[in-house]
């Protein structure tokens, strides 16, 4: 169990993106980064103003209300979570398309 | 939304007054109801099965959707119904939902529902109206689901998201009486009328309510954004932004001026020449009686007695009834009450009888009618209000008589049943006939002789004087009740009362508007009996007329010939003596 515990935490990592959206992360966007997170192993959180959420939930994301240029947190907690949150600030960078 | 869609206007006849914005929610109750089930233990797992094929079917529905639109080159359309499908996913939507079915052994579609409402909540409280509008999507995932978990399911009132206005071809009195009056901003139907019982209750909650529109225009697959005016009866729909920043601040200025009313409490129902006037009011429920006393409220005029049918649908026994009574009785310390006999009959049904089968019920066997052909809910209702009246200000009020002969007869079962508890005639409980029908009021005279008070009660009247059936569409926009006949049946009504020496009421809605007031005392009327919240508008009127400029009025009134030239004298009279009400002169 300790042990469990320890390799987590060796394996959370914590960054901050800003949302470049012109309409935030709507429906759109937040459709992509589920679909990026699908098949992730590790726990996703996005947190905003003091909200954390699930980030591999569509409504969780909406219900947060990112409006553009807002800075996010993101919180990647799990065995892949360098390559996941390699991905996410790639995927922000490029707006998701958008 | 559609952001761009051109403002119209509909018509109605408006009811409750108030003002209210909000989003189009049409009720049809043809879609059956969404059931609420305790799940027996081995059922548990077998709903959440049902649970996960409506979610299945939901989404390849979708991608079959989905298709479609690709081959027709509608490729935005498939990206959002990509979104659809990683919602169906979502993990609030599944395996949320199959803990939350586990855990409290709920049906899923109830679990769903409560889900997606809480939600909508979610979204509602979101300050920016484009993040808001992000819950259409959800709420179309949840239809289909819906649809699914509950083949015919049928809208609730309680699925009304909080403050829509509810659009219905029609609403039952006991629908209306459970509506939420902050769940619900307004109700607009397309049949109904002021004196409707719907209307009666939809008065009573301040709900505003516009009837007989016609939806023709209204593509209600469609969401709307509406204003109701319950003031003109007028629907905005697709309202500009300006539009609504004006309804908005209309809206603020009544409600503060609801507030400066209610500082009138303390303060006496007397003209400014001191003359005294009983204020008292109509209940439905024992509640109200709070707001009786709070608004300082002369008594009950008048207890809807047949409201105590509406929690379980039944008559109840003497028992229950007897407790019923005399918990209100308690709650009116030492303040008079009247308690009207069961008024069923009409567009009341009555529990536990199959209706009869009547081709025009409003001159059928309702109210009185009904009593006298099934006596023992007479008596039972009768043994009830007497116990619990004894040494209380009690009375009881007979609806409907149209004939002496009718009224003796019941006067003769109440002093019988009197009897039975060795009650003396002498010290029996006040009796008073309500005057609703012509015929009574043209032998007023003789009523009076027998009974200790007379009630009008105008809403039937009217109906009857001028055979304008009060629900009828069609006919709504002629059910004046400042006709002349009416105002000269009151007159021969508070005369007749006079010479008996008998005190008159007046309980119609006409009551609890305050552009009648000075009218109606006019005309003789020593009491009038409205729905609680609105003894402090009535007061306030009261308070600024002088009763010898009402007698004034009234003969003027009594000397008009067209409902048009009474209504011009009685709004002009109440705009130049209450200029500052928002809520009646417009």
């Amino acid at each position: 169990m300790f042990q469990e515990t320890a390799e987590n935490q060796k394996n959370k990592v914590v960054n901050k993106v800003v949302v470049r959206n012109p309409m935030g992360l709507h429906t759109r966007p937040a459709t992509s980064i589920v679909k990026l997170l699908q098949h992730c192993k590790s726990d996703v959180y996005f947190t905003y103003k003091k909200e954390t959420v699930n980030a591999k939930s569509i409504l969780s994301i909406l219900m947060l209300a990112v409006k553009q240029n807002s800075r996010i947190t993101i919180t990647v907690e799990g065995e892949d979570a360098p390559v996941t949150m390699e991905k996410l600030i790639q995927a922000f960078q490029k707006e998701f398309g958008d | 939304m559609a952001y761009d869609a051109q403002e119209f206007c509909l018509r109605g006849t408006p009811i409750c007054r108030g003002i209210a914005v909000g989003r189009l929610y049409f009720f049809d109750r043809k879609e059956g109801v969404v059931p609420d089930i305790t799940l027996s233990p081995h059922d548990v797992e077998k709903d959440v099965i049902r649970f996960r094929e409506a979610l299945n079917n939901s989404k390849r529905d979708i991608k079959h959707l989905q298709s479609q639109l690709e081959s027709e080159g509608a490729l935005e359309a498939v990206v959002i119904l990509d979104s659809q499908l990683i919602m169906l996913e979502d993990p609030l939507l599944t395996t949320n939902i199959e803990v939350t079915i586990r855990e409290t052994k709920k049906n899923a579609e109830s679990v769903f529902r409560a889900a997606i409402r809480k939600y909508q909540e979610k979204f509602d409280a979101i300050s920016d109206p484009f993040f808001r509008d992000r819950f259409k999507d959800i709420q179309d995932i949840s239809r289909r689901v819906m649809e699914y978990l509950n083949k015919g399911a049928r809208v609730s009132l309680h699925d009304i998201p909080p403050g829509s206005i509810v659009f219905a071809p029609d609403f039952t009195p006991s629908e209306m009486a459970e509506t939420k009056s902050i769940a619900v901003g307004a109700i607009v139907t397309e049949v109904g009328g002021t004196t409707s019982h719907t209307g009666i209750v939809a008065i009573a909650k301040g709900i505003p309510y516009v009837a007989n529109v016609s939806f023709e225009l209204i593509d209600f697959s469609q969401e709307y954004v509406v204003i109701v005016d319950g003031r003109k009866g007028e629907i905005i729909l697709n309202p500009t932004v300006k539009t609504i920043e004006k309804y908005e601040r209309l809206k603020i200025h009544l409600q503060s001026q609801m507030k400066g009313l209610e500082r009138l409490c303390t303060l006496s129902a007397e003209t400014i020449d001191g003359y005294q006037v009983r204020l008292s009011a109509n209940i439905e429920m024992s509640h109200q009686i709070d707001l009786v006393h709070r608004y300082g409220g002369h008594g009950v005029g008048l207890f809807r007695s047949e409201y105590i049918f509406f929690p379980k649908n039944v008559i109840p026994s003497e028992e229950e009834q007897y407790r019923i009574y005399k918990r209100i009785v308690d709650r009116m310390k030492g303040r008079s009450l009247v308690i009207r006999v069961f008024d069923l009959g009409g567009d009341k049904a009555v529990p536990g009888y199959s209706m009869l089968k009547e081709g025009n019920p409003f001159l059928g066997c309702r109210a009185i009618r009904f009593l006298l052909r099934e006596k023992e809910i007479l008596k039972t209702q009768l043994r009830a209000v007497i116990r619990a009246g004894i040494g209380a200000p009690v009375s009881v009020l007979f609806p409907m008589v149209s004939t002496m002969t009718e009224f003796l007869e019941v006067k003769k079962i109440v002093r019988d049943t009197e009897e039975e508890f060795g009650i003396s005639p002498k010290k029996g409980i006040r009796i008073g006939c309500m005057i609703e029908v012509p015929s009574a009021a043209i032998i007023a005279d003789h009523l009076a002789k027998e009974c200790d008070f007379l009630s009008i009660g105008t809403n039937d009247l009217v109906q009857y004087s001028l055979a304008i059936d009060r629900g009828n569409q069609y006919m709504a926009s002629r059910y004046d009740p400042t006709n002349p006949s009416i105002l000269r049946l009151i007159k021969l009504i508070t005369s007749e009362g006079d010479q008996g020496q008998i005190p008159v009421t007046l309980c119609g809605e006409i009551a609890a508007d305050p552009r009648f007031t000075m009218l109606l005392l006019g005309l003789g009327v020593q009491e009038l009996s409205v729905a609680p919240r609105y003894i402090p508008i009535i007061k306030h009127a009261i308070r600024n007329t002088s009763i010898l400029e009402a007698v004034d009025l009234a003969e003027r009134a009594l000397c008009s010939a067209t409902s048009q030239e009474v209504m011009d004298l009685i709004s002009g009279a109440y705009k130049r003596n209450v200029p500052e009400d928002y809520l009646y002169n417009c």
